[in-house]
């Protein structure tokens, strides 16, 4: 592979070989020689934060290609979710940037060549639009399973014998949705012990990524369970178990996983349970236990996605916030936020939204 | 004497005695040795979960020995099937679609179905309401089936099909197996490398896609700014599809019913009014050009119109599938050619050739000889094997086994001594 090719698209897998074969230690990188490619790699993890993406300077192509891996260790020292998420999706807008400039030849090549997809030659014209290609829908799927724009819905593709016809703008856009799924799956977290001059590029990150933490939503939780700003879905769930109404397995696994994670106290959950419906206390407990992750295997469970629970009939009376989120977590933390400016100024020492982790 | 409807230890018998003889032609699962096996006893409440079998013989003996009243294996495929969920070791499943006429509302269903409020003793037919008028919610059901259900299955399996082969590119010889699910509907097995590992969210927009959930128009040529000439009712997948279901709604739906949708004054004239101009234009011309014909200068409630429309329309050509049986990576779904201990029936595979002919209530049969005298509190008319039997209400009958052990299974009766 070409240092250029492996500049523009460092995570693939021939240009980590490239990195690999020069054979880099740590205490190498903290050598003077490689200034360079510190302060770019704290660039790349200082630009996902600010900007959401990071630039595709491509004058120094060594010192862009070594970098990939360094940002990649600065964000797993960090261990942060939400900061990976951020960072997978800058580097991966990056390379969609790239990506747009390239020949039709060379997107078909990394698609093929690199990502194994079953990519094909289309020619196809639908309400005057060419569609290039055409994806096996079982790659499409993976590959766009971060997108929630209509557009991608599987339902609102033109699909043929097992395959979806793309043009080569969308297949752009799919290679950065599997470039941010390779990149997040390299964010494994690490301690180590890093030289002073790579620690002090990693301290600049994180006061970067403190000062950005609540303006970018990765902020915790309301620190008091608000019923008032649970999403429509949750209340649609806790009206029907009022009403005695039996609920689905998945209704009920939206509202104990939700209410398990704002933070009602377990005991006060069982008796919400039992207290509204013939539920056998032992078994309710052991199953609120189990979706908390205090029994079993341990996993804490988080409420599904919006589009999961529109999947299942349970995202039901959308409001204005809906329309701006994927998640109802996100949509509690908006109306929280927006109930607290309702109220009338509280002294600084007694408003409820404090940081918590998540 | 058994007092217990139902008479379970009657039941568990011939269940025995019918595996005896049969289980050894009951075929194992493909790569018997990565699923994990799950069964019920009669009268017993507990499932046993976490069995596994190193090959078909130990499997049929499993069900000769057992004579299980429900038989199940696991959709995905493990490492270790015998270790608990934490322990199994995912390494994929198949993609399975269970339709259940349970879910349809149907107009037989008042014929063969009641409830009753547990609160205040209110009851009814059909399917039960959302919330009685008492204000609680939590119901007594009593559901039987006859042909209808079945063919209201069958037709929704079809749908199902039809997209699984013609869309997603299946192959109907290799790839896809169709169970009847012993009771009111049938199950669809996809054997694919390529729906394999194909993780919950893949999976949950392959439910949208059969559903047409999330469906948008404006993506399948019902745009006002897209070019283009030509109709769209007879494209592939959900572009064909969405034309045809506004089609068949616009020349199908009694006006009253589309002006209760309450849509702008020029779309509901379209449609309702000047319907023949309207199904002349998706025959003939591009969707779009239905667009402008509303002649409507304000995009965003013309398209939220549409969306109203669609969102009615598209059900007819979605296929109703059950969402989580479809989404859950670890089901546990009904092991074909086994007996279902709540009808006595055998889970069938069918050729897929022979569906559309396909009659369970004649096919599915397992107990084929012999007869039986039961009381019966309540049972509805149905027709087993060509032949009408009921309605009964309490009453002593002597029937064939087959009819006998329907009965039973439904609760709805018990063996006479």
């Amino acid at each position: 592979m070409l240092e250029r090719e492996a500049a523009k698209y460092p995570f693939l897998t021939e240009a980590a070989k490239l990195v690999d074969a020069l054979n880099l230690q740590l205490d190498d990188l903290a050598s003077p020689a490689y200034e360079k490619v510190l302060d770019r790699a704290a660039e790349r993890v200082v630009q996902a934060i600010e900007d959401g993406a990071v630039d595709d300077a491509l004058d120094d192509y060594m010192t862009e290609l070594l970098s990939f891996p360094i940002a990649v260790m600065f964000v797993s020292a960090k261990g942060e979710p939400f900061l990976n998420r951020r960072y997978a999706l800058a580097e991966a807008v990056r390379v969609y940037f790239l990506l747009q400039d390239e020949e039709r030849d060379k997107l078909a090549q990394i698609a093929r060549d690199d990502f194994g997809w079953a990519l094909k030659d289309s020619g196809e014209r639908y309400d005057g639009v060419l569609h290039d290609f055409r994806l096996h829908f079982h790659d499409y799927l993976r590959s766009s399973s971060s997108f929630h724009e209509d557009k991608w819905k599987l339902v609102n593709r033109i699909v043929k014998n097992g395959y979806v016809l793309l043009t080569q703008r969308e297949v752009a856009r799919l290679i950065q949705g599997e470039a941010e799924i390779l990149i997040k799956d390299r964010l494994k977290p690490v301690k180590i012990n890093l030289p002073e001059p790579i620690q002090r590029r990693l301290d600049r990150v994180s006061k970067v990524f403190e000062e950005n933490r609540t303006r970018l939503g990765g902020e915790g939780l309301p620190s008091e369970v608000i019923n008032e700003a649970f999403p429509p879905c949750i209340r649609f769930c806790m009206e029907g178990l009022l009403a005695g109404r039996r609920a689905s397995h998945m209704e009920r696994f939206a509202l104990t996983s939700f209410l398990v994670t704002v933070g009602m106290p377990l005991d006060s959950l069982v008796d919400l349970y039992t207290s509204v419906s013939d539920f056998d206390p032992a078994m309710t407990k052991y199953q609120v236990e189990h979706i908390a992750g205090v029994k079993g295997n341990r996993t804490k469970y988080t409420p599904p996605l919006c589009d999961t629970l529109r999947t299942h009939g349970i995202c039901r009376n959308k409001d204005d916030i809906c329309e701006r989120i994927k998640h109802p977590l996100s949509y509690y933390r908006i109306k929280a936020r927006r109930l607290a400016y309702q109220k009338p100024p509280l002294p600084p020492q007694a408003s409820n939204i404090t940081q918590q982790s998540q | 004497m058994e007092s217990d409807w139902g008479s379970p230890r009657f039941v568990a018998e011939q269940f025995h005695r019918w595996y005896q003889s049969n289980a050894r032609a009951i075929p194992a699962p493909t790569e018997i040795k990565q699923r994990e096996f799950a069964f019920l006893q009669f009268g017993g409440k507990t499932m046993f979960r976490h069995i596994g079998f190193p090959d078909e013989l130990t499997f049929q003996r499993y069900l000769k020995d057992n004579g299980p009243a429900h038989s199940y294996h696991s959709s995905s495929y493990y490492q270790r099937p015998e270790a608990d969920m934490a322990g199994k070791g995912w390494v994929g499943a198949d993609l399975v679609f269970d339709i259940d006429a349970d879910h349809f509302d149907l107009p037989c269903q008042h014929e063969h179905d009641t409830w009753k409020c547990k609160n205040c003793d209110e009851e009814g037919t059909g399917k039960h309401p959302e919330i009685c008028k008492c204000g609680k919610a939590a119901f007594e059901e009593e559901t039987w089936l006859c042909e209808r259900c079945l063919q209201a299955a069958k037709h929704e399996t079809q749908k199902l099909l039809d997209m699984l082969i013609q869309d997603l590119g299946f192959s109907p010889a290799g790839d896809l197996v169709v169970n009847f699910s012993g009771n009111r509907g049938y199950h669809v097995h996809v054997r694919s490398p390529r729906a394999r590992d194909l993780d919950q969210s893949g999976r949950r927009e392959v439910v949208d896609y059969i559903l047409g959930t999330g469906l948008k128009a404006e993506y399948l040529g019902f745009n006002l700014r897209a070019k283009g000439g030509r109709s769209t009712l007879a494209d592939e997948g959900w572009r064909g599809r969405a034309g045809r279901a506004l089609y068949d709604y616009i020349a199908s739906t009694p006006p009253e019913e589309i002006k209760a949708l309450k849509l702008g004054r020029k779309i509901t004239n379209l449609i309702v009014n000047e319907r023949d101009k309207a199904l002349t234009i998706l025959e003939e011309s591009h969707p779009s050009i239905l667009l402008k014909a509303v002649d409507l200068s304000d995009d965003e409630k013309l398209m939220s119109d549409l969306s109203k429309l669609m969102e009615i329309a598209v059900k007819s050509q979605a296929a109703d599938i059950d969402t989580v049986v479809t989404t859950d990576i670890h089901r546990l779904i009904r092991l074909p050619n086994t007996l279902h201990g709540k009808t006595g029936w055998q889970v069938q595979t069918i050729e897929l050739d022979g569906l559309p002919d396909y009659d369970p209530m004649t096919s599915a049969i397992a107990f084929r000889s012999g007869e039986a005298k039961v009381y019966v509190r309540h049972a509805p008319k149905v027709r087993i094997a060509g032949a009408e039997y009921g309605p009964y209400t309490q009453e002593a009958v002597t029937v064939p086994m087959a009819v006998a052990l329907f009965l039973l299974c439904k609760k709805g009766a018990r063996i006479e001594p």
